[in-house]
């Protein structure tokens, strides 16, 4: 997938069926913050931040992020979930330019 | 769109034209984050951080959250830029009762909306992580929305050294 060499995920290197594992997700963005002019006013533009975070486990929604631009650069998050079954865990990366940056896992019990 | 002579030619051109215009039109709509249109500016918005919780709770009670909402806040923060945080509450996680949403809301942040989670019971744990940004040093707030819709909330100080904001 585009630009998945941006996003690095980091699991715990063994999962048992059952568990909460926790994950930790970047993604590789400027996140570019507000900028103002003199007066203070904020200059309208498109600013280029991450503003969603989706995570897709076996094909389903289980987590989302709305983000603003108080977010740090090159962004992280954490989240946990419930491993029931072997399958895929999918993390997508949306941005206000239209970027999409995605990594995906395959949950494999051990 | 000079020495048209031809009725038909004006006519193509100006249907040309028209469809680039809806073009532009539409990835302006997308992409130049006019607050009225753009997805992406309907939750961050430069306000103040009581315009802030009015707009995602409106007059909604916010009960104190200090026994089931675990917030790991530094108490300090060198760099504003970069300020790691992390929030747990303390759920079954069912489909009966879960947590909906966590919300960060930083005070003295220009834009005070940080990030909203929206977990489903498969998350199993209502956790949250992430680097936020803090402008000054202020009280950095988190909501949690439960399944039934209650809303608890905790709040602590966040003392900046360097603020990360800029502008």
């Amino acid at each position: 997938m585009a630009d998945s060499d941006k996003v690095r995920l980091r699991l715990p290197s063994t999962i048992k069926a059952g568990d909460v594992v926790q994950v930790r997700a970047l993604v590789l963005h400027p996140m570019e913050r507000v900028e103002r002019d003199a007066q203070g006013r904020i200059i309208q533009k498109n600013y280029n931040y991450v503003n969603k975070v989706i995570v897709t486990y076996l094909g389903k929604t289980i987590l989302s992020f709305d983000t603003s631009q108080g977010v740090a650069e090159n962004p992280f998050f954490s989240f946990t979930f419930r491993a029931t079954a072997p399958g895929p865990l999918k993390v997508e990366f949306l941005d206000t330019s239209g970027g999409r940056f995605e990594r995906t896992v395959d949950i494999k019990f051990s | 769109m000079s020495g048209m002579t031809d009725e038909s030619q004006m006519t193509r051109r100006a249907a040309l034209g028209a469809l680039g215009a809806l073009g532009v039109a539409a990835a302006g709509g997308f992409v130049m984050g006019a607050p009225a249109t753009a997805r992406a500016q309907v939750l961050g918005l430069n306000e103040s951080v009581q315009e802030t919780m009015k707009r995602l709770f409106g007059d909604r009670p916010i009960k104190d959250g200090e026994a089931l909402v675990k917030v790991d806040f530094p108490p300090i923060a060198e760099n504003g830029s970069v300020v790691p945080i992390s929030v747990t509450v303390d759920s079954p996680m069912t489909p009966a009762s879960y947590v909906k949403n966590i919300y960060i809301v930083a005070d003295k942040n220009r834009i005070p909306f940080v990030t909203r989670v929206t977990l489903a019971p498969e998350a199993g744990r209502a956790f949250m992580g992430a680097n936020i940004r803090l402008g000054e040093t202020g009280d950095l707030r988190a909501i949690a929305e439960q399944s039934d819709g209650t809303l608890l909330m905790v709040k602590r100080e966040v003392k900046v050294t360097v603020g990360g904001c800029g502008g």
